[in-house]
């Protein structure tokens, strides 16, 4: 039953703190990702649980078993590198026996088992080459099996995917999923590419300074991220500036600046508080009629990008916000100093109370 | 690596050619004159060697005695610095911990001071009541001068003084190794299960295989060549490179040419095929291990057990051996020196006093003066030649395709013992041959010049590997400069790192070097030269000063190659 428990978790470099008590729990089977920009500490957090790291606060257990003090060797865990770190001086059998070997398991077992993670691989007809003979992903694969011939039931992912091709990395996450789910095993994934932990995770973690700033189910965190970090970070999002002017039972009233007026669903605040509304840009729509929660603007920039045009447009009052949609030929074509009108369904408006350090820095990545 | 396909443009013909030629004349014809010169005359060498009228083949039997004696010693110098050194430079690579730059520097002293200054301070803190032995409470040096290590037959204080003086050269050579040596290898081993000696043994080790060839090749060439320390500390034995040097001086010329030409197909026949392996890029060592199962099984857990219980020994005993052989005897001559100033502490003789051995009738301190300035001047001198060859010499290596080729025989003059480096000069440019130059300044010079090239080169060649060179001088090429102007605004000053370490590293050699300068020198004599003489005329209290006035100016220029390579 590996489930993985942080409780309080801590560890400082100096000034820096890199995990700044973090409480979080794995459940048993479950796939969770990582993310958040570079130097937010999530690369501290894996190497913590695997014992590469020592944390200076706080306990770690798993399956219940307090793990602080045992050391990497003896922690039972599978660990998958980013820079792949398959011995180059062994041939992918060694490799991946590699384990098996230095636990002093009997001969013929070992055996059985590498054969075993060579299927599960496809990898049997290859198994005298030297790494550096294979393909990235196939390394990576061939990393990924050494790490569980041992029979080890947690997996950490430390940025498993970031040394492949765009390609390869689209193709082996999923892989990579499956096999989770087939082997019934429990992973953490640390990556910074939110599209990936989006796509194969139960439940993503994002982290920011040293801190986890929300966790939940990927969908969630695309449409209600609770916290305005999220917003910015997962996805792309429009940010507005504005004060409540109405609350009603279900539906509040945010005056943006320069006076336009949007209805959202509801806000958490009452009515003058300074809010930050943010909203997808594809769930906006550009409008010719009359409607609710309109804003006018112009085009200033139009961008394709492969199935997508974004087009930038630039209010009444001066802010600039993105406009996702799909590329049609059928719809009239967008050009730049068109007058437009934008607007955005109450429901997809996310309200946030203007955060205390600013706006700029709420959302930084730094 | 430029790309063959390409020809550049940036060195004149003439440049290559001037280059190539003082190569040749400079560094090459000195380096292997000797072995020609012994073919050339082999009726002499055979008459005087194997068929002599009176001794018959005696003198023979004293090249393999002598040689035989030095391998021994060696071996075993370099087998002990293994040992010691892989877990020293294995925590100097992987641990950061309060005072890690004071023991790299206190570990590379032992290449920057000169090798008589530190011989004498041995030979004090071992074997006179100045030393360990009068710490202890003792009437006597704790071991006497002759005094043989068991087994291996070498004296003990020989012993000593080549394990401080090799010991560098494994540790640095391997703790670069190590560096480079991504520490994930070693974190995926972990998380695989094997305790960190299993580890060590299965994954670093196989890894930085050609780490410790380099580095034990260099060990033991330079060993091999170690005359200054060896001349003041050998006691009744002889190593081959101080034979050469006493042959010399009492013109054995054939015997001693052609011992010294053995020396020199020896290093070469130990390294050059160690080179070609390491040359290679990616190598390491590939045999799959095979043992019987049961001792696979004890050995790990024997590995596991130590990797907890025991790791407080690698650390301690490593820093045990530095402190014994390089610190150690660096304080004592430091505190013997204040003890000795006026008078000799133990009989109270004025005459056995600093200042009346410096200033009295003997008038030291003349000669201390006189040999600085020799030093200076040839170290000055040679460095500078040195450089104005190197630079160019090292723009060739790195963009002609020809550079791996001229690199390889580079390494030759770094490697083969001084000794008969300084033969083959005297023969060559001496009287006896080309009559250039009487033995004297100018010869310690051209000698001097033999082994600073390679020094400088090596460092330029560091600073310029990974320093993306190319790039940047192609995109001064885009931006219209010409080739020459590239060089000398762009590379140049993004060399200027390398230049001058190989210049500090160059001028240090020069300034301690005692096998080659012995015999070409003449009556212009050196500072550690100064402090052979001293100690054979058992002046003690002048060669205590001698031996911390060369301490003190070697931790300057430490300093000062501190000072210079922390600033890139």
């Amino acid at each position: 039953m590996p489930e993985v428990r942080l409780v309080n978790v801590t560890k400082r470099y100096g000034k820096i703190v890199a995990n700044d008590h973090i409480n979080l729990t794995i459940k048993d089977g479950e796939y969770v990702s990582v993310i958040g920009p570079s130097g937010c500490g999530k690369t501290t957090l894996i190497k913590s649980i695997a014992g590469i790291i020592k944390p200076d606060e706080g306990e770690i257990y798993i399956d219940g078993r307090l793990v602080n003090d045992l050391p990497i060797e003896e922690r039972g865990v599978g660990y998958v590198f980013q820079n792949i770190a398959l011995f180059p001086h062994m041939t992918v059998w060694d490799n991946i026996v590699y384990g098996p070997k230095v636990r002093c398991l009997p001969p013929e077992e070992t055996r059985a088992l590498a054969l075993e993670m060579l299927e599960m691989i496809k990898l049997s007809a290859r198994s005298d080459a030297y790494p550096s003979e294979l393909s990235g992903g196939t390394q990576q694969k061939t990393a990924v099996a050494r790490a569980l011939i041992s029979r080890a039931r947690l997996l950490l992912l430390d940025e498993p995917l970031g040394a492949l091709d765009v390609k390869v990395r689209a193709e082996l996450r999923y892989e990579l999923r499956r096999l989770v789910k087939d082997l019934k095993l429990t992973a953490l994934h640390v990556t910074h590419d939110q599209e990936e932990a989006m796509s194969i995770s139960d439940r993503v973690v994002v982290m920011k300074k040293g801190r986890i700033v929300e966790a939940g189910t990927p969908i969630n965190l695309y449409v209600r991220p609770k916290n305005i970090f999220t917003a910015n970070f997962v996805g792309e999002a429009n940010f507005l500036r504005g004060v409540v002017t109405q609350v009603n039972k279900d539906r509040s009233i945010v005056e943006i600046r320069g006076g336009s007026k949007l209805v959202t669903k509801n806000t958490d605040g009452g009515v003058g508080d300074p809010v930050v509304i943010a909203f997808r840009p594809e769930f906006a729509s550009i409008v010719r009629k009359k409607r609710l929660n309109r804003l006018s603007g112009k085009i200033v920039d139009v961008l394709y990008s492969g199935s997508i045009v974004r087009l930038k447009v630039e209010l009444a009052n001066g802010d600039r916000v993105v406009v996702k949609k799909a590329l049609s030929f059928e719809r009239p074509t967008f050009n730049v100093g068109d007058k437009v009108t934008v607007n955005i369904p109450p429901k997809d408006i996310l309200v946030y109370p203007y955060p205390e350090e600013g706006l700029d820095r709420a959302l930084a990545l730094e | 690596m430029v790309s063959k396909a390409r020809k550049p443009l940036d060195l004149s013909n003439l440049v290559v050619w001037a280059t190539l030629g003082a190569f040749f004349t400079l560094v090459l014809l000195p380096t292997f004159y000797l072995i020609s010169y012994v073919f050339l005359r082999w009726n002499e060498v055979r008459v005087e060697v194997f068929e002599n009228p009176i001794i018959g083949d005696e003198n023979w039997r004293q090249i393999l005695k002598v040689l035989f004696f030095s391998f021994r010693l060696s071996l075993s110098a370099v087998a002990f610095d293994l040992i010691f050194g892989v877990p020293l430079a294995y925590i100097l690579a992987r641990k950061s911990f309060p005072g890690r730059t004071l023991l790299e520097d206190i570990v590379t002293l032992p290449l920057v001071i000169p090798t008589s200054g530190f011989g004498f301070s041995t030979l004090i803190t071992w074997t006179t009541v100045a030393g360990i032995g009068g710490f202890l409470g003792l009437n006597s040096g704790l071991i006497s001068l002759n005094a043989l290590i068991p087994i291996i037959n070498v004296p003990f204080i020989l012993f000593v003084v080549h394990v401080a003086l090799t010991f560098p050269y494994v540790v640095r050579t391997l703790e670069t190794k190590f560096q480079s040596i991504d520490v994930t290898f070693e974190l995926a081993s972990r998380t695989l299960g094997a305790s960190s000696l299993t580890t060590f043994r299965n994954i670093l080790l196989p890894l930085a295989i050609p780490g410790v060839l380099s580095g034990a090749v260099l060990a033991f060439a330079r060993s091999l060549g170690e005359t200054g320390a060896t001349l003041i500390v050998s006691g009744v034995s002889t190593t081959a490179s101080i034979a050469i040097v006493r042959w010399a001086s009492e013109f054995k010329l054939a015997t001693a040419s052609f011992m010294g030409s053995l020396l020199v197909m020896i290093a070469w026949a130990i390294i050059l095929p160690v080179e070609v392996y390491v040359g290679q890029r990616g190598r390491s060592l590939k045999v799959p291990y095979r043992m019987p199962r049961a001792l696979h099984d004890r050995l790990i857990k024997f590995e596991r057990f130590a990797s907890k219980r025991l790791s407080r020994i690698k650390d301690v005993v490593p820093l045990a051996v530095v402190l014994t052989t390089v610190v150690i005897p660096i304080i004592v001559v430091l505190n013997s020196v204040i003890r000795y100033w006026s008078a000799d502490p133990y009989t109270g003789k004025v005459q056995g006093g600093v200042l009346y051995q410096l200033f009295g009738p003997s008038n030291y301190f003349n000669s201390l003066l006189r040999a600085t300035l020799t030093s200076i001047i040839v170290a000055l001198a040679s460095t500078y030649i040195s450089m104005c060859l190197a630079v160019p010499l090292a723009f060739i290596i790195e963009r002609r395709w020809y550079g791996r080729i001229i690199r390889t025989i580079l390494k030759v003059p770094m490697i083969i013992p001084t000794s008969s480096l300084g033969l083959s000069v005297l023969l060559l440019w001496g009287p006896g041959g080309f009559n250039l130059a009487h033995p004297g300044i100018w010869l310690i010079i051209l000698t001097h010049i033999v082994f600073s090239v390679p020094v400088i080169v090596e460092s330029i060649i560091a600073a310029y590997e990974g320093s993306g060179l190319q790039m940047y001088e192609d995109s001064a090429r885009t931006l219209g400069a010409t080739p020459y102007n590239a060089i000398e605004t762009v590379s140049l000053p993004l060399l200027k790192g390398g230049v001058l370490t190989g210049f500090i590293l160059s001028f240090t050699r020069s300034l301690g070097e005692t096998g080659a300068t012995f015999i070409v020198m003449g009556r212009d004599v050196t500072i550690p030269a100064l402090v052979v003489n001293m100690v054979e005329a058992l002046a003690i209290s002048a060669a205590l000063f001698t031996s911390t006035y060369l301490i003190v100016l070697s931790l300057i220029l430490l300093a000062l190659i501190r000072l210079l390579t922390r600033r890139r």
